[in-house]
């Protein structure tokens, strides 16, 4: 069995980068999962005047200073993305393709960038619509599946499936070239919505339409709840105390993910609140 | 106690029981599955008096799996006699899972 970190954090913006950086005050063993750029909003930001101490600089000025923060304090993010984050009681097992982690704690702070689901999408998840395909597959022998992605990675993905079931019908929603098994069926178009009766039948497009047995939709990240099953929302967001805890004991949510607004000094402050609380729990945890 | 259920003995095993059962239906390849199975344990340690709980592979019973139109796994019955009361699809907390089997006793 893998080591089990007192704190896991999920995301590398301000307030995951200001969460590990309580934690790692506290000396608590944890691990930081996000990218090396820490947030494409971040560093794709003209000139930040709301962030207390740093008057008039860049976006990515900043990020250079959170890089030597982190630097300096001898702390790293494990560039991995996390698929699935289980509550398995008195411990979270964080899934990565085939690896897990655990972690005593959780503190979610990957933003709100999981996009608008499909029409359709959530009333057939489960029933036709999924996010994992690899998790699924075999469950699409000899039947048509649809697979809707949003980055190249996830050709092999689509290659995986072109194995299993009898088509694959594949609608790339990036820009770069798509190289993928012969076999499938490349569509560019535009999904509008996923219809079927007690399960999918077929997919609209903008310009076709498509008979399918399955739709697999594979977003940079999913949505909170599908990250985190179990996870109780408030409308669009994570739903929060003020400790930044969730519903689900020892899991604590930071930043853009817990609602509006969408600012770095709050996202920072409420990363600060969740590690404290998170160390809080993890105490409790260890006296039991 | 959690039953191992095929296409062979549904009926004898769920069908006929006087007890509500809960089925999880999974398969050896399955992450979520993997983890899902000491929660139903866990569960059926709790509440086995009460309530029966069963296992079927998906892979290995591939007509009950189509009968109750089983599209991603894990999912989680609870049946009463032949009804199906409940279907939860995807891994769920084992607070969350308890709160729903009780709605049946």
């Amino acid at each position: 069995m893998s080591e089990r970190y007192d704190i896991a954090i999920i995301g590398s913006g301000p307030a995951g980068l200001s969460a590990a950086l309580n934690a790692k005050i506290r000396n608590k063993k944890f691990i930081i999962f996000g990218s090396k750029d820490f947030s494409t909003k971040l560093v794709k930001a003209h000139k930040i005047n709301n962030y207390l101490g740093f008057y008039g600089k860049s976006g990515a000025e900043i990020k250079d200073e959170f890089a030597s923060h982190l630097e300096a304090m001898d702390i790293s993010i494990t560039q991995e993305k996390v698929n699935n984050v289980y509550a398995m009681g008195d411990y979270f097992a964080l899934m990565i393709n085939e690896k897990m982690y655990e972690a005593t704690s959780i503190i979610l702070a990957t933003g709100v960038n999981f996009g608008k689901p499909f029409k359709g999408e959530e009333e057939f998840l489960g029933n036709g619509v999924g996010y994992c395909a690899t998790c699924d597959a075999p469950l699409y022998k000899n039947k048509i599946v649809t697979i809707i992605a949003y980055d190249k990675k996830e050709e092999d993905e689509v290659n995986f499936i072109a194995t299993v079931a009898s088509k694959v019908y594949y609608i790339p929603m990036y820009k770069e070239e798509v190289q993928v098994d012969s076999s499938v069926e490349i569509i560019k178009d535009i999904p509008v919505e996923i219809v079927g009766d007690e399960k999918v039948t077929k997919l609209i497009l903008k310009n076709t339409q498509l008979i399918t047995d399955g739709i697999f939709i594979l977003r940079e990240s999913v949505s909170p709840g599908q990250l985190v099953p179990g996870l109780i929302m408030d409308g669009n967001h994570v739903g929060v105390n003020r400790n930044m805890k969730t519903n689900l004991d020892g899991c604590f949510a930071a930043g853009d993910i817990v609602g509006t607004p969408y600012q770095y000094i709050k996202s920072a402050g409420e990363g600060n609140i969740a590690a404290l609380s998170a160390v809080a729990y993890v105490d409790q945890q260890k006296r039991k | 106690m959690i039953k191992v259920v095929n296409d062979k003995n549904f009926n004898e095993e769920i069908a006929d029981s006087d007890n509500i059962v809960v089925v999880d239906f999974w398969a050896p390849w399955c992450g979520p599955c993997k983890m899902l199975t000491p929660v139903i344990e866990e569960l059926s340690n709790e509440m086995g008096k009460n309530v029966t709980f069963a296992k079927i592979n998906v892979d290995e019973s591939p007509i009950v799996a189509s009968k109750y139109k089983i599209s991603s796994i894990p999912t989680v019955m609870v049946f009463s006699k032949d009804t199906v009361k409940e279907t939860m699809v995807g891994f769920r907390p084992k607070a969350d899972l308890k709160k729903i089997i009780e709605k049946h006793l």
